[in-house]
């Protein structure tokens, strides 16, 4: 057992699969020698070389082309879009390409690429640079899309993201590079798909993705302190494939449904994910399903604002509170 | 008629190159077309001799609309095996598995047209005639009448008209369960929670799980103690009363879940809303039906004779409560909104029983201008109707008080929830014999006398305990003083 | 204004052309089988489409058969070829079944992806036609993607990429040369200069003459232009592109003249041409320019005609193999969204 940054464990986790198959390769902008903006990437350029750890110029159609091409034809490539916003400059290639070949070749093609990104909000880079995308992703068949909240997380999820034949993409949230956590030694790959229960209550149940889920967890304490309210948590983990089976069951013990999402409010996961509770568990439910999210507005920069727009634990604990009773 | 492009709908054809009659090789130039987008030249999908042109050059048309047949033997087009198209059972209703023919209404070698009623069907949730999908000739009947088969059993077989275009593939049916995702209520929840309102008798909401916790209980909502919000019962409260259950039920003694009928939750819907809107303020008399009584046993063979029905109080306090209402009009009346509306007519609802299904209130119309007999053979038809449902609309309106007998089951007292928008109700219970003390001139005795009570419950918005106790005594007096043996 | 072909029409072969003769009979047969493939297959898409027994949207390549068969017969099996929705041609040179290709376009079970991606998708992956692409550049970085794979992978395959002079005004087409160019991939990009991006010339939206070849520069490749309706000159451009993709010495973009002889799409009847522009490329039609060419170089009239004649025939058989296949089956319709083989996104 080691304890890694988030950050430590994306390096980590490139690192492991890239040891373990020689077809896996990585590509992207200031990953190689400069090891990342955000410090993701140290020490494979080191390990692994110019072949197979290659900076790009600043062209993300041609990054995730050239991935989806090498996918096609045999590699395993890893390619990273450095902001998740930019994903909007390529996303021909993740939505139309990527998403849809299989489909389309009826089986012709396989597409084992892993789009890593850095995602969602709290660091004050503004509407830009801070979005939260990943129902973007979740939106368009055929895509997998995984969100981790820890650095064991990362770890699992990555091998697993990398093992897929399926083309994934892996959101990093950014706000998340710094904390601590816990890494089994050893191979670590966690099966894609499979929530994760961080915490089991008996009055609500609360989902929640990636940043939010640390929120989700201090908001459970304090309900449970302050305000006698027992909360199960569970950590999405991954949006597809969604793991529909966790959430009703923890539904229905509680009665009552909350999401904590960072996607700005209109068609953000939680609305899709209320949606299947309301058809497939009405019957155990005790109350409304409510969904905390940051309101419909691009995110801004002044660190106040940016707060105000998350949603924040205390946010989570008042709205989670004033339903409840 | 090709579609010459996305946006194309409709075309020209401009010249035919083949008449009636000659032989085409495929590819051949048939025709010419013209659209908004393009002018070409169409040749012939397959070899033939061209046996038909049903749009003639000049003539625009939609694109898909068939232009002219090709016979692939230079016969006319007439019915063949690759132009038959099967009857089969329809699926009426998404629960639907089977169907029973009931009636063909064509023969076979008889001539159809599109929308020709061509036979009858009958399901578990619908009965119906079914058009004949095409026009043609009916050339087979498989399935007889009477007979039973699954959804999408071949019927029937009809050789259409025309001819289907050659080589445009075998058709698929649509699979409508390929896009269908598993839902994990079952109809079994659904149809229970049908059985709880959504709100208990205080008009607090009953959430989906508690409804479920009730229904599958059998419990009732007004008997848990809610600890929600403004007293809402919630999951945990049922669950506290589920488990504070005595534990040991075995199958036989669970409860027997039987769905609310509608009218059950009319009169559900009703009560509660009277309850909710009226202050209900009940009073009582204690009546001598002795001269009552004296009429009714002089008069009983005869009246049976001539009327076909007992004679019984009701009829008598009818004829009394119309007496008295004239001295207090303000019992018959109704509040609407800040108004209060003094009726003259007097209608007097009856409630009838129907059992388990629930009660029904027919209405006497103006029956302060009828007499007793006339009051005696209404209630009588009235509730002959109600029992074989053959009450009107009309005969269940305009009420103005209501009277509600539970006399025959020897009740002492009955409080009735007044019946909206009314402002009174009167209950009259049993009849019985008791002692009573007499006052004569020459003093006080015991008698036998038939004894009953008539309550009334009122609306204390609209009138105060001394109105309808002075109306209540009034009553009282022309019950035990009038005399009846005139009225009959 | 017409644009008048700009490559002039080669007069007859001298005796040193025959003496020196570079290319051959049987590669010649095969270039004038696969013109004749393309040209059969697709006027009888376009016979197929004005019966309604094709639906849809069509892009033909009739008139620009020369750049595909030029191409299809240089390259080698286990070479990738990516090209456009007007990719009919590139994907039959490959060697995928007339049959696959126009029961694709009819959308029968006996289509290439079984009717799940229709003209615009056709793909035969076993053939190394790795795919039709409808969004315009996309495919340009992700074959570059392919030669990335093949120089890692240490194989001597080429990737080869059509497109149209459209393409060269997106930015993923200079991502793409950019990228591939920086990396020595061994990647081919063809553009087929047919004089319109879809209705508008080409020449009325573009900064430069030629829309592929004048941008050859600023990447570091060399300018070259091709006859796009001879196919000899394009097969031997292919062969010098190709070699020097498998030395290891990088990508060639390459611009081939030609014209197509229906319009955009099914939709286009094409009326912005000028006549006097269409009767001149009709003229240079590349199937009777390439008939008189093997007669030139000596191959008997009875042996080119046949062929015409045989190819003909199975286009006929196959219309009528494809006019007989069912429609797909249902059960396809949930099936390949992801590598599983299923379409569930959840549990």
């Amino acid at each position: 057992m080691a304890e890694l940054t988030y950050r430590e464990a994306v390096a980590e986790g490139i690192a492991q699969e890239m040891r373990r198959d020689p077809n896996v390769v990585f590509l992207g902008e200031d990953i190689g020698k400069a090891g990342g903006v955000f410090k993701t990437t140290v020490g494979l350029f080191d390990e692994f070389g110019p072949d197979r750890v290659r900076d790009t110029p600043i062209s993300e159609q041609a990054i995730l082309g050239a991935a989806m091409g090498a996918a096609m034809t045999g590699l395993r490539p890893i390619a990273e879009i450095m902001f998740s916003d930019f994903l909007a400059v390529c996303w021909d290639i993740v939505a139309n390409e990527m998403a849809k070949t299989r489909y389309m070749t009826n089986g012709q093609t396989t597409m084992p690429v892993v789009v890593r990104t850095a995602n969602g909000g709290g660091t004050r880079f503004g509407a830009q640079h801070s979005q939260s995308v990943e129902n973007w992703a979740m939106a368009i068949p055929g895509l997998k899309v995984v969100a981790p909240s820890s650095p064991a997380d990362v770890m699992g999820l990555f091998a697993a993201s990398v093992r897929d034949d399926d083309p994934v993409v892996f959101f990093e949230q950014k706000s998340l590079y710094g904390i601590k956590g816990e890494v089994p030694d050893g191979e670590l790959v966690i099966e894609l798909g499979k929530a994760n229960v961080l915490r089991e209550g008996s009055d609500v149940t609360i989902a929640a993705l990636a940043a939010m889920v640390p929120r989700a967890m201090d908001a459970a304490e304090i309900l449970q302190a302050d305000h006698g309210i027992s909360a199960t948590v569970i950590d999405l983990r991954c949006l597809v494939p969604l793991d529909t089976q966790t959430i009703l069951s923890e539904t229905s013990k509680t009665g009552r449904f909350f999401t904590v999402e960072e996607n700005p409010r209109l068609c953000g996961w939680g609305a899709e994910i209320s949606s299947i509770v309301s058809e497939e568990c009405f019957y155990d439910l005790d109350g409304p399903i409510v969904r905390i999210t940051t309101p419909h507005i691009p995110l801004p920069s002044a660190d106040y604002l940016e707060d105000l727009a998350m949603p924040s634990v205390a946010r989570i604990v008042e709205t989670i509170r004033t339903s409840s009773d | 008629m090709p579609q010459l492009g996305e946006t194309v709908t409709e075309g020209t054809v401009t010249v035919w190159h083949k008449k009636i009659g000659d032989t085409v090789k495929a590819n051949e130039i048939l025709f010419e077309v013209s659209t908004d987008k393009v002018d070409t030249e169409i040749p012939a999908p397959t070899d033939g001799v061209l046996a038909e042109i049903a749009v003639a050059e000049g003539e625009t048309v939609d694109v898909g609309v068939k232009l002219a047949v090709l016979s692939e033997d230079g016969a006319a087009a007439a019915p063949t095996d690759s132009s038959s198209v099967d009857v089969i059972m329809p699926q009426l209703g998404e629960t639907v598995t089977e169907g029973t023919v009931t009636a063909w209404h064509k023969s076979i070698g008889e001539v159809l047209t599109t929308g020709d009623i061509l036979f009858e069907v009958s399901t578990d949730k619908v009965d119906t005639e079914i058009p004949a999908p095409v026009a043609g000739v009916l050339t087979e009947i498989l399935i007889g009448d009477g007979e039973t088969v699954d959804v999408g059993t071949r019927l029937g077989v009809i050789a259409a008209e025309g001819g289907v275009a050659a080589s445009t593939g075998a058709s698929r049916p649509s699979s409508a369960q390929a896009t269908s995702t598993p839902i994990r209520n079952g109809n079994g929840a659904a149809a229970l929670m049908r059985s709880v309102r959504n709100r208990d008798s205080r008009g607090l909401p009953l959430s989906p799980v508690v409804r479920r916790l009730i229904a599958e209980h059998g419990l009732n909502a007004d008997r848990i103690t809610g600890t929600g919000r403004d007293g809402r019962v919630t999951r945990r409260d049922v669950l506290a009363v589920i488990d504070s259950a005595p534990a040991i039920q075995t199958g036989d003694d669970s409860p027997e879940i039987v769905p609310l009928t509608r009218l059950r939750k009319q009169i559900g819907d009703h009560m509660v809303r009277s309850k909710a809107t009226s202050p209900h303020v009940l009073q009582a008399v204690e009546v001598d039906f002795f001269a009552v009584d004296a009429v009714r046993a002089a008069h009983k063979d005869s009246w049976r004779a001539a009327e076909g029905f007992g004679l019984t109080y009701l009829p008598f306090i009818a004829r009394a409560v119309c007496d008295a209402i004239a001295d207090y009009p303000n019992i018959n009346a109704s509040i609407d909104g800040d108004n209060m509306i003094i009726h003259r007519r007097i209608n007097l609802g009856i409630a009838v029983d129907l059992g388990l299904d629930g009660l029904i209130v027919p209405v006497v119309k103006d029956a302060h201008r009828k007499s007793l007999r006339d009051i005696a053979r209404e209630i009588s038809e009235l509730a002959d109707k109600a029992r074989s449902s053959g009450l009107t609309p009309d005969d269940l309106t305009e009420g103005t008080y209501t009277l509600s007998n539970s006399g025959p089951y020897g009740t002492l007292i009955t409080a009735p929830v007044i019946n909206q928008p009314q402002v009174a109700i009167l209950s009259t219970d049993g009849v019985r014999k008791k002692p009573v003390v007499i006052e004569g001139p020459q003093g006080d005795s015991i008698a036998i006398r038939p004894v009953g009570v008539l309550a009334q419950s009122f609306d204390h918005r609209a009138i105060d305990g001394a109105y309808s106790g002075a109306f209540l005594n009034r009553l009282r007096e022309i019950i035990e003083t009038r005399d009846w043996s005139a009225e009959i | 204004m017409a644009t008048k072909p700009k490559a002039k029409t080669k007069k007859k072969p001298t005796k040193s052309d025959i003496a020196n003769d570079d290319i051959g009979e049987e590669a010649r047969l095969e270039l004038w089988r696969q013109q004749l493939i393309v040209r059969h297959v697709e006027q009888r898409a376009q016979d197929l489409f004005l019966q309604n027994l094709i639906k849809g949207t069509t892009h033909l390549s009739v008139g620009q058969e020369a750049v595909a068969a030029g191409f299809g017969v240089a390259m080698q099996p286990g070479d990738y070829t990516f090209c456009t929705y007007r990719g009919h041609a590139h994907t039959l040179v490959r060697g995928a079944s007339m049959a696959g290709v126009l029961g694709e376009l009819m959308g029968r079970e006996c289509g290439l992806m079984q009717g799940k991606g229709g003209s615009m998708h056709l793909t035969s992956v076993e053939h190394g036609a790795m795919g039709s692409y409808a969004i315009i550049g996309a495919h340009l970085p992700i074959a570059t993607g392919a030669a990335w794979s093949a120089k890692y992978r240490g194989t001597d395959q080429v990737s080869v990429c059509f497109f149209g002079d459209g393409t060269t005004n997106i930015g993923a087409f200079h991502e793409a040369l950019n990228f591939a160019q920086i990396w020595e991939l061994p990647v081919v990009f063809v553009c087929e200069n047919n004089l319109y991006m879809e209705y508008t010339p080409i020449g009325d939206v573009t900064a430069v003459e030629h829309p592929a070849a004048d941008r050859a520069s600023a990447y570091g490749l060399d300018r070259i232009i091709v006859d796009g309706n001879d196919a000899d000159a394009v097969y031997r451009t292919a062969q010098t592109a190709f070699a020097k993709a498998r030395a290891g010495d990088g990508p060639s973009l390459i611009e081939a003249l030609t014209y197509r002889h229906y319009g955009h799409s099914r939709a286009d009847p094409a009326t912005y041409r000028p006549k006097e522009e269409v009767e001149a490329w009709m003229k240079r039609d590349p199937i009777p320019f390439y008939r008189q060419r093997l007669i030139d170089f000596g191959i008997d009239a009875s042996v080119v005609d046949g062929l015409d004649a045989e190819i003909l025939a199975e286009v006929d058989r196959v219309t009528e193999v494809c006019k007989a296949s069912p429609e797909p089956s249902p059960d396809i319709l949930h099936t390949e969204v992801y590598a599983d083989g299923g379409s569930a996104w959840r549990n």
